[in-house]
């Protein structure tokens, strides 16, 4: 018999396709929806904070912009952010990670405390104070998360760099005097690409829960719509108990697009290692 | 006894001067004058410039660093822009609620999060365990905000059954004054205990399942043991290990939790006082929150290692 393509286990998991087809239609929405929708910006024509209609499908804000087209916009933001986010994560993350898991020693033992001393301390309250020093902007938040988002990817690209590097064929192009980097970031990074994906997936998921707090606390960039920032405009502004579609919409927005990312994560997860499944 | 906790202690240190060295070279070394975010605009020439020689800002970078670090040895964590008081002595009234608010959420959160996941891999695969299951993956995904206002709108706003916000009423007697910090305390705390419970209940259930499968837990039960005493004594404890240790590597997520919750409640903690300085662009107060909540993490994240050492005869204290 045949041995099963990973895409195949993958189909038979119900929740991981949930996810993969969530963040699919999330992705459309956020990457395609701004051209067909119109920016909203300054005074809407609709009259301001009424509940989902025909006309304003999610209801309308307090300057009587269209909160569906909002919601589009703000999809885009989330999107940029938490991949460019996963981006920096993953430039700082992988490399310490295979450094640790391969070289071990000293220098291995030192990734691993600051690994360690990253994780321990409280990264929001870290992330507040960068934004709000530097000024608000899409670059300055994704940035700001992925330079705290890589610990996860570090612990899972060292613990898997461990187990890989003792078999047979690391040993062999060691023999084979391949270079120490080639070896590292060709031989190994293959062979771990799987539970990197997994995690890539999680600190999306995560990157836009941090995001959507930042906005929240008020440290989104002005200019662009974010599900965060709408909330952050409903509370300030006292709206949030007259104007529960200012709060319901964007808030389901930001888990949907957190449990999607999350079900694609633990159904690649759980093909891949169909032991994890417990 | 002493080896493991002076280790760690070391340990603890060593995460704080990180943390706190952080802090210095952000606020130093970011875009623009430092000056602007550790001197209010609104003061006089003449008190700005006697501020800008306690931060020693004409000075090169290492004096500064140590100027810093004796200032924080002292307790001093500057002056903050809007309160026109010290950082240290606005932060010391709020952090007590915030710690009042994550203790006993966290507390809450193992006293019904250790059973659930017992329960949990006791019934491996049954309708329960899924359901529990499904509810751990919503749970990670919770945007705290959302899941505060709602318990807000439905029991405080539609139902009336508790108070709107803040800690206590204002002015009230003295003697009432714990059943109304109590009352005022259950939505946020419930908010937390939710947010908190899905890893807890996932970490216990994984760890349980890893024990039950060991060798003296069949010798145990071979032995007549009952099944309740396994479970609840024998496999327990060497479950709990893993659990805690998670939890203690946790509490600096948490914290982000405990911030989002007290601004939806008012609750007079430093996450509200943070969410109020980054309104009013108050740079000391938030370094000072910062700096302040790492070493509460620090100190909670010993308490737990602590506990885990306790927990396991294996570490040697």
């Amino acid at each position: 018999m045949r041995e099963k393509t990973f895409l195949e286990s993958f189909s038979r998991h119900r929740l991981g396709m949930i996810g993969l087809i969530g963040v699919s239609i999330i992705l459309l929405v956020g990457i395609v929806g701004p051209f067909f929708v119109p920016f909203p910006k300054g005074y809407g024509e609709a009259m301001p904070l009424t509940g989902p209609s025909a006309e304003n499908l999610l209801g309308t804000d307090a300057l009587g912009l269209d909160l569906f087209s909002e919601i589009i916009w703000g999809a885009r933001t989330s999107i940029l952010i938490s991949a460019s986010a996963v981006l920096v994560a993953m430039f700082i993350g992988i490399p310490l990670g295979l450094v640790s898991g391969y070289s071990r020693g000293k220098i291995g033992a030192l990734i691993d405390s600051i690994t360690e001393i990253t994780m321990t301390i409280p990264t929001l309250p870290l992330m507040i104070l960068i934004s709000a020093l530097v000024g608000p902007s899409v670059r300055t938040v994704a940035v700001v998360i992925g330079v705290f988002a890589w610990p996860t990817l570090a612990r899972i690209v060292r613990n898997s760099t461990l187990k890989v590097s003792q078999m047979q064929y690391i040993e062999a192009a060691i023999v084979l005097g391949i270079p120490k980097g080639s070896i590292m970031f060709k031989h190994i990074m293959l062979n771990i690409a799987g539970p990197v994906v997994v995690d890539i997936t999680l600190i999306m998921a995560t990157a836009v829960l941090t995001e959507s707090s930042l906005s929240y606390l008020g440290l989104g960039d002005p200019n662009v719509w974010s599900w965060g920032g709408i909330l952050q405009t409903a509370f300030k502004a006292g709206h949030h108990f007259r104007a529960w579609w200012l709060v319901v919409f964007p808030a389901a927005s930001i888990m949907l697009y957190v449990i999607f990312f999350n079900l694609l994560g633990i159904g690649i997860n759980e093909t891949l290692n169909p032991k994890s499944r417990k | 006894m002493g080896r493991y906790i002076v280790l760690r202690l070391a340990k603890g240190l060593l995460t704080f001067f990180v943390a706190v060295t952080i802090t210095f070279l952000i606020v130093r070394l970011m875009p623009g004058d430092p000056t602007t975010a550790l001197i209010s605009d609104s003061l006089s020439p003449d008190d700005a410039l006697v501020l800008k020689e306690s931060f020693g800002l004409d000075k090169p970078l290492y004096q500064q660093y140590f100027l810093f670090l004796r200032n924080l040895l002292k307790g001093d964590l500057g002056y903050s822009f809007f309160y026109k008081d010290s950082v240290s002595s606005i932060i010391g009234n709020k952090l007590w609620w915030t710690l009042l608010l994550m203790g006993s959420s966290l507390f809450i959160t193992i006293l019904i999060g250790i059973p659930l996941g017992v329960i949990s891999a006791k019934q491996q695969g049954k309708l329960l365990d899924q359901i529990i299951n499904v509810a751990v993956v919503i749970g990670v995904s919770i945007f705290v905000p959302l899941l505060a206002f709602l318990l807000l709108y439905f029991f405080s706003f539609k139902l009336m059954l508790t108070p709107i916000g803040g800690a206590y009423t204002p002015g009230i007697d003295p003697s009432q004054m714990f059943g109304s910090v109590i009352s005022h305390m259950i939505l946020p705390c419930a908010t937390l205990v939710i947010t908190y419970l899905a890893s807890t209940v996932l970490y216990m259930r994984n760890g349980m399942l890893d024990v039950l499968k060991e060798d003296y837990i069949r010798t145990a039960k071979a032995k007549g043991v009952s099944d309740r005493k396994v479970t609840w004594s024998h496999a327990l404890r060497n479950a709990l290990i893993p659990t805690v240790t998670v939890t203690g590597l946790m509490i600096g997520k948490m914290v982000a939790g405990a911030v989002l919750t007290e601004t939806v409640f008012s609750w007079p903690g430093v996450g509200t006082m943070i969410y109020d300085a980054v309104q009013k662009q108050d740079f000391p107060l938030l370094q000072g929150a910062f700096i302040v909540l790492a070493a509460s993490v620090i100190v909670m994240n010993l308490i737990t290692d602590l506990i885990v050492a306790w927990l396991d005869p294996r570490i040697k204290l």
